[in-house]
């Protein structure tokens, strides 16, 4: 491959086709962790929960459509994707919830909680693999992934939809304005009669709902089995994505539209002798260290974040 | 404490006792054993030929029984001092009546084999036997009940308090232990036997959760088990101490991972290209070995610490958390990695080429193998002993390690009239001292078990053991450690003090990062990974399991290095639990995630246990509190 083939429109179309799809894990990420961070709860987490939703995703589906291909092998069978997507929502609100049990309830320090998230993500899909599948790496590769519209799967339009979405949910509808309330100061909000828990509770659950998808995305979207460590670091990049967004939609699509192409440059050079594809991989790190130095001085966190509150 | 407390764990321990299996006679490879429990045999290996004759233990159910009836209407005794001799009598009494019940299952099964092998069968039909579930809540509601004597004294919750450092830590896991035993009990079948109802089903499943735990806490019943538990834990000590010192400064260092491989390069690069250039050939062997070692292992150091300084920099420079800094970072290192010794030609825009000398020849990702000079002993060479040409190990075991140990801790101790920096050398001094006047004593002549020998426990375990000393003194004996640990206790008063948080993060990502740059020490240089290379399965997630082991070590000297211990036998029994059992040994990482979890959470404990503030208030007895 030369300098010139990367300026073709076989190399830029399916550059952009991948930076679409690479953004909307990110997006889908992000935008969960936005209303986690808005909130004042510091979700670290978001890796792990990605990791839980592209198990949940993957294992549920190929569970549900193993009667049906034993009837008739390629059987498709259009909802089994859309209830594994729904499976994989259900198990990230629950991790939300873990996770704001222990820094909510229990006052924990929010990184440590969401890091045990992590490290927990690392260790139990090997049990649950190895349990259904005698095999701790991958899950079987199944029939029924996400259909697609156009070339894309439909979370990747509902992914792009979802930025004016929570643009309109966090500033221009009452819960919104309490959310970022008790994220800038919980003290205040109270004295107002907003329940500080709640609003966290409900906040951080619903970053993992989001994540989750984003998990479905990857495994049953991108993919047709669950691997392990697929997340690959997308979780930590979204929240860098986050902090470079400045916690707002627009900026959160901007910044993951960045490292989206970032990663989807290290896919798309990865075959050719362009880049060494060790040296390739490297980018999207190095850009959101790069980012993060030089843009998180002009970018100010919600006041109350990682404190937990004490009525 | 509570009645009601009191009454539910009694109702849950005569639960227990009723349900599991009380002990198991025999054990068969796969786990399939023959259970004793209270009700009468479940053969689950279906092959048993004797049993041993536990027709007493009747009557100390009777006796348990009773022991907890009594214990629960005692919480209803006026006088506080009364309750507490009741239960302080009911506890040893527990505890006596276990002993006692242990040596008569012991006794029995002995009788049984004794029995066998005088009619002249070729092994013993008992084997593996031990005590199980049932026999090990008797002694620990006897425990426990001993404990509640201790609270019903004045000052009882005081102590408790004052103690959080080891309860919480020690509830968490617990309570993990309980997690992951739901997670085995969840995903693992058992099989009955013909006609086995609801009982055998809920003692086969409690005797499976049991054995799990038996195989993974195993290692510590066998010397090689200490052994390779320690082998496992040497790595696990430095990183744990790099997130501990981390934690200590107010920063959370994420970043081990990778401070470990850039170290392992750095180090290989050493050890491997510097230490077999061929300007330093004519070099005599002790020449090259005095240079050459040490200059690796601060390679290490180096490698660690610039990986770790550069978030700090971050961190200082444009206010970017480490967190996620130290993360990406761990990405880049592995990238790093890989270009380094997967292969030695790359491609850059399809026209030039770079030609690298790292790589061995060959399919796997691997270094060149590290120079004589620049490796690391294993303790066996260290204590004395080489193997022969038949490959047994033989040899004398030598004074040197245990003199020099001895001379260290006793010139640190007499010399405590002097200044504690001369102190700390003077010990240094007479440690080396005393192994070389060790090394010129005669040894005890004795020869190895091959099981013991094969434990590649190498000098990075000592080098741990050093870590571990610095640690203590750097961070709790020197004015730098002084500031760092304001720093992370309450940094707007250490600037107001005078410190440089700048300074001090940096400094402080520095230090950690090269703490963790030495656990590439014991794999590189002291052929951890099987061979004295840098290979591709150079195992960075021990960088994520130090935050497990700082945390549970509660950030203390002691505490990481207890705890990086655990760990080691938890891995060490993982290896049984995957053979024995086939359930994988991610159980283990798994039981780390949760114990971080549940630390965080303080163990779900009363937050008087964890609020700094509130045990204050809590041990001066402040009314209200409790």
């Amino acid at each position: 491959m030369s300098l010139e083939s990367l300026f073709t429109a076989a190399f830029l179309v399916p550059l952009l086709q991948t930076t679409l799809r690479s953004t909307t894990t990110l997006l889908l990420t992000a935008l969960g962790g936005m209303f986690s961070e808005r909130s004042g709860v510091v979700n670290i987490a978001l890796e792990g929960m990605i990791i839980f939703g592209a198990l949940t995703a993957a294992v549920s589906a190929q569970l549900m459509e193993a009667p049906y291909l034993a009837e008739n092998p390629g059987a498709r069978v259009w909802w089994i994707p859309w209830v594994a997507v729904l499976l994989a929502m259900v198990v990230g609100a629950f991790i939300g919830w873990i996770h704001a049990v222990v820094s909510i309830k229990y006052k924990a320090d929010q990184i440590i909680s969401g890091t045990a998230i992590n490290l927990l993500a690392a260790g139990l899909p090997s049990l649950v693999l190895a349990y259904f599948y005698d095999n701790t790496t991958a899950s079987k590769e199944l029939v029924n992934r996400l259909p697609e519209w156009l070339g894309f799967s439909p979370l990747v339009y509902l992914a792009f939809a979802l930025v004016p979405i929570t643009w309109y949910v966090m500033f221009k509808t009452p819960w919104g304005l309490r959310l970022r309330s008790v994220g800038e100061h919980p003290e205040a909000a109270d004295t107002m009669g907003i329940n500080v828990f709640r609003t966290r509770y409900t906040a951080v659950i619903l970053s993992g709902v989001l994540a989750g998808l984003a998990g479905a995305f990857l495994s049953i979207g991108v993919l047709n089995q669950f691997v392990r460590n697929m997340s690959a670091g997308q979780g930590f990049i979204a929240l860098a994505a986050l902090i470079f967004g400045k916690w707002h939609p627009i900026g959160v699509l901007g910044a993951t539209l960045l490292f989206g192409f970032a990663k989807a440059l290290a896919i798309q050079l990865g075959g050719g002798d362009i880049m060494p594809p060790t040296v390739i991989e490297a980018f999207p790190f190095i850009i959101t260290m790069l980012v993060l130095a030089g843009f998180v001085g002009t970018s100010r966190p919600p006041k109350a974040i990682g404190k937990p509150y004490e009525k | 404490m509570n009645r009601v407390w009191l009454a539910l764990t009694s109702v849950l321990f005569l639960l227990l006792l009723a349900l599991s299996p009380w002990a198991v006679a025999l054990r068969a490879f796969g786990g399939k054993g023959v259970l004793v429990t209270l009700w009468g045999t479940v053969d689950l290996y279906g092959r048993a030929k004797a049993l041993p004759d536990v027709s007493w233990l009747g009557y100390f159910t009777a006796f348990w029984v009773a022991l907890a009836l009594i214990a629960a209407v005692a919480a209803f005794l006026p006088e506080m001092r009364t309750r507490a001799r009741v239960y302080y009598a009911l506890g040893l009494l527990g505890v006596a009546v276990f002993a006692l019940e242990a040596y008569l299952f012991y006794h029995a099964v002995w009788t049984v084999n004794d029995a066998a092998m005088a009619a002249g069968a070729r092994r013993p039909p008992l084997k593996r036997y031990s005590l199980s579930l049932g026999a090990y809540v008797t002694v620990l509601y006897s425990l426990f009940l001993l404990a509640v004597g201790r609270l019903q004294l004045p000052g009882g919750r005081a102590l408790l308090v004052r103690w959080r450092g080891v309860i919480v830590p020690a509830v968490s896991m617990l309570l993990a232990m309980v997690a992951g035993a739901a997670v085995v009990w969840l995903l693992k079948d058992v099989k009955l036997p013909e006609g086995g109802g609801t009982l055998t089903y809920l003692a086969a499943k409690l005797d499976l959760v049991t054995y799990t735990f038996q195989l993974l806490f195993g290692p510590l019943l066998t010397a090689s088990g200490w052994f390779q538990s320690l082998l496992i834990a040497t790595p696990l000590i430095f990183t744990g101490l790099a997130v501990a010192f981390g934690f200590k400064a107010g920063l959370f260092n994420i970043g081990a991972p990778g401070q470990l491989t850039i170290g392992a390069i750095m180090t290989m690069l050493v050890g491997v290209h510097l230490a077999n250039a061929h300007w330093f050939a004519g070099l005599p062997d002790g020449v090259a070995r005095a240079i050459f070692l040490p200059l690796s292992i601060l390679a290490a150091a180096a490698g660690g610490a610039l990986w770790g300084a550069i978030p700090g920099w971050l961190k200082a420079r444009f206010g970017a958390h480490e967190v996620i800094n130290t993360i990406m970072m761990n990405y880049i290192a592995a990238s790093i990695f890989l270009f380094m010794i997967a292969a030695n030609e790359y491609t850059f825009f399809g026209k030039w080429t770079l030609h690298m000398p790292f790589k061995f020849p060959g399919y796997e990702a691997r270094s060149y193998e590290v120079a004589e000079s620049a490796r690391i002993p294993l303790m066996v060479n260290l204590f004395g002993f080489q193997q022969d040409t038949s490959g047994a190990w033989t040899g004398a075991l030598s004074w040197s390690l245990p003199l020099a140990l001895v001379a260290m801790v006793a010139a640190y101790v007499l010399l405590a009239r002097l200044e504690l920096g001369k102190r700390l050398l003077a010990a240094l001094g007479a440690g080396v001292l005393g192994y070389f006047v060790g090394g010129f004593l005669p040894g005890i002549p004795m020869e190895l078990s091959p099981k013991l020998a094969s434990v590649r426990l190498n000098g990075a375990f000592v080098i741990a053991a050093f870590a571990v000393a610095f640690y203590n003194y750097y961070m709790w004996r020197t004015r730098d450690g002084y500031e760092l640990r304001a720093v992370g206790l309450a940094p707007k008063a250490a600037e107001y003090g005078g410190v440089s948080i700048a300074k001090k993060t940096i400094l402080a990502m520095a230090i950690s990062g090269a703490l963790a740059g030495l656990a590439a020490t014991h794999y590189v240089l002291g052929g951890g990974i099987d061979e004295y290379r840098l290979k591709q399965s150079l195992p960075t997630n021990v960088g994520f399991d130090g935050i497990a082991v700082a945390l549970l070590g509660q950030n203390t000297p002691i505490g990481v290095f207890l705890s990086a211990l655990l760990f080691g036998v938890l891995l060490t029994g993982g290896l049984q639990l995957d053979l024995q059992l086939g359930i994988s040994r991610e159980l283990v990482m798994m039981l780390q995630a949760l114990i971080v979890l549940f630390i965080a959470a303080g163990g779900f404990l009363p937050r008087y246990f964890t609020d700094p503030i509130l045990a204050a208030q809590a041990e001066e007895g402040v009314q209200g509190v409790i």
